[in-house]
């Protein structure tokens, strides 16, 4: 097994340097092209003599981005990418949490409230470090210091009581997922994948190394297409897409607009679908209308790389049919636990906790809430065995198919991305005039909704809250209340609020 | 038939000035779901379909473009 991701990057340049491996809707970059950009970009960080600490990533949705991402690997560093489009106070949070030594920026931030932020973490600016000179001797140097096990990047989630959590994983783990997925969805050289997540996200890390690793090509969309279903429909077919890995809500969303009334991806033969919990009727539909097509679920939470398990769907689902999230991808170990940190028994409930070579490295900067996840295996008193804690609900089939129940805390999946109703109240409290505060999700609808009581309007507080969260958090439905209905214990009704929906 | 879909507009996403807000799908301004939710409401408001094939950013980027579609949809409804 190769020690990091530039391995894969260098065997695949070498074999067909002339191939393109991303396209955007602007441009696109060959393996060759991209090998010596990322080592253009390497080569400027070496010279900055940095001391190691994380490099930020603030630059649009662009192949370039993820060249930058490969630079700051080959200069020895992990990468964080961070969306210069979210709220100013998100953003402060998230530097904060990360403490970043260097930025690359394009264009796009500049004369943007972001700046005021960086302070004196060094800027690099993404189109005089692209055209740096190469100099293979620093990143040799930078290279040696590299293991399997050094930080490749952090990744920010929603954390309750709004402090986001940095992910970090390792090139290992990285590498794991990725050789594990490509041998489920049979990704060869002739695959063309088309990404659907911001780069910013976990899902985007299939996207961007499956091409690395089997020589295919990805095509990084435009957001707005996921909202327009016959240019998506026309761009899917121009650019001859097979597989793609996508949110489940994407999905459902092309669904809901209607997608295949328009036309079809003709081309289109593998979709994993992750995130959330997969509609029977519109997997069903899909099925329906892209017969050749093989359908996967995958689960799985950031902090083990993306997911942990995956289920082929080799019937057409029916009406209501839960969809299981299957088995476990290879060198995964998945088990429940008990509401007493006992093993559960064949058919019962319990936390889905995960052990094996893709759990993260923890929480970056955050030793508390690493310790709280990341805990030894109760069930192994031998030798150290770290697991993650998902905190998700699930029981196993009879066949050994792993299903998902819900979560055992108030974090949702909104939109294919995760949410903690507490960060979305913390938010509303800070952001107006608000007494009290209370998020409860629609599942069906899939909507977040906001009851609170205090002198704010509601424009004002919906107008507030954009300031802290990022679009798709904001509650689209926000209902003003004399006072919150209480249970005995002095806790919000929430099941009296649903009502409401 | 203009006020009437602002009202909308303005009811779905209060924080965005669609009076002057002249990319909204092309800049990302509305989500998804927004353009979801906008397209039932606007069905059922106009009595109309908005097939697939409308759903496109010279369509819905601004006021003046939405309502200039449901215009159209209306006269092609009573035709």
């Amino acid at each position: 097994m190769e020690k990091n991701v530039l391995a894969w990057l260098e065997k695949s340049a070498e074999k067909n340097p002339d191939r393109t491996v991303y396209e955007d809707i602007s441009e696109s970059i060959t393996f060759g092209e991209l090998l010596d950009e990322a080592k253009r970009i390497g080569s400027a960080i070496c010279e900055a003599g940095l001391s190691g600490k994380p490099i930020a990533v603030m630059m649009g949705r662009s192949i370039h981005t993820i060249a930058a991402y490969l630079g700051i690997v080959y200069s020895g560093h992990a990468y964080a990418p961070i969306d210069s489009t979210q709220p100013v106070s998100r953003i402060e949070k998230i530097l904060g949490l990360l403490e970043p030594e260097a930025v690359i920026r394009d264009k796009g931030t500049e004369g943007k409230p972001v700046e005021g932020l960086l302070g004196n973490v060094k800027s690099f600016g993404f189109e005089e470090i692209r055209s740096h000179e190469v100099d293979n001797e620093r990143l040799k140097a930078a290279g040696a210091s590299l293991t399997e096990t050094s930080p490749l990047y952090i990744i920010f989630t929603s954390g309750s009581s709004g402090r986001p959590k940095g992910v970090i994983t390792s090139h290992h783990s990285l590498m794991n997922y990725i050789e594990a997925y490509a041998g489920v969805m049979k990704i060869t050289e002739e695959d063309r994948l088309c990404s659907q997540s911001p780069l910013d996200y976990i899902a985007a890390i299939r996207d961007i190394y499956l091409p690395l690793l089997r020589g295919a090509y990805s095509f990084i969309c435009p957001k707005e297409y996921f909202m327009q279903p016959d240019l998506l429909n026309g761009l899917l077919n121009d650019k001859r897409i097979t597989c793609v890995g996508w949110s489940t809500s994407a999905l459902c969303v092309l669904s809901k607009l209607r997608m295949f009334k328009s036309g079809r991806p003709e081309f289109l033969r593998k979709v994993c679908f992750s995130g959330s919990v997969m509609p029977a009727k519109v997997l069903r539909e899909w099925q329906t209308e892209l017969p050749g097509t093989e359908f996967i679920n995958q689960y799985g939470p950031t902090e083990v790389t993306a997911s942990c398990t995956y289920h082929r769907i080799d019937h057409v689902v029916g009406e209501g049919e839960i969809i299981p999230v299957g088995v476990p991808y290879e060198n995964y170990k998945v088990f429940l636990l008990s509401d007493n940190d006992e093993a559960v028994e064949q058919g019962g409930y319990g936390e889905i906790c995960v052990a094996g070579c893709s759990l993260a490295l923890g929480y970056y900067n955050d030793v508390e809430r690493t310790g709280s996840s990341f805990v030894q295996n109760p069930l192994n008193g031998s030798y150290m065995e770290t697991i993650y804690r998902t905190g998700d609900i699930g029981r196993f089939r009879e066949d050994g198919c792993l299903e998902f129940h819900g979560r055992r805390d108030r974090q949702i999946k909104h939109m294919g991305h995760r949410v903690e109703l507490d960060e979305i109240e913390a938010a509303a409290l800070a952001s107006a005039d608000t007494a009290e505060a209370a998020a409860v999700y629609d599942k069906e609808k899939e909507t977040i909704w906001l009851f609170y009581s205090g002198n704010a309007g509601v424009k004002e507080l919906i107008v507030g809250m954009r300031g802290f969260l990022p679009g798709f958090m904001v509650p689209r439905k926000v209902i003003k209340m004399e006072t919150l209905p209480r249970l005995a214990n002095g806790k919000t009704d929430l099941e009296k609020l649903k009502e409401s929906f | 038939m203009k006020e009437k879909i602002l009202e909308i507009l303005t009811d779905l996403r209060p924080d965005v000035d669609f009076e002057n807000e002249k990319a909204l799908i092309t800049d990302n301004v509305i989500e998804s779901f927004d353009i979801i939710e906008l397209i039932s409401r606007l069905g059922n408001e106009f009595d109309v379909e908005i097939s697939p094939k409308e759903l496109t950013a010279v369509n819905f980027d601004s006021l003046d473009a939405i309502t200039a579609l449901i215009a159209r949809l209306v006269e092609e409804e009573e035709d």
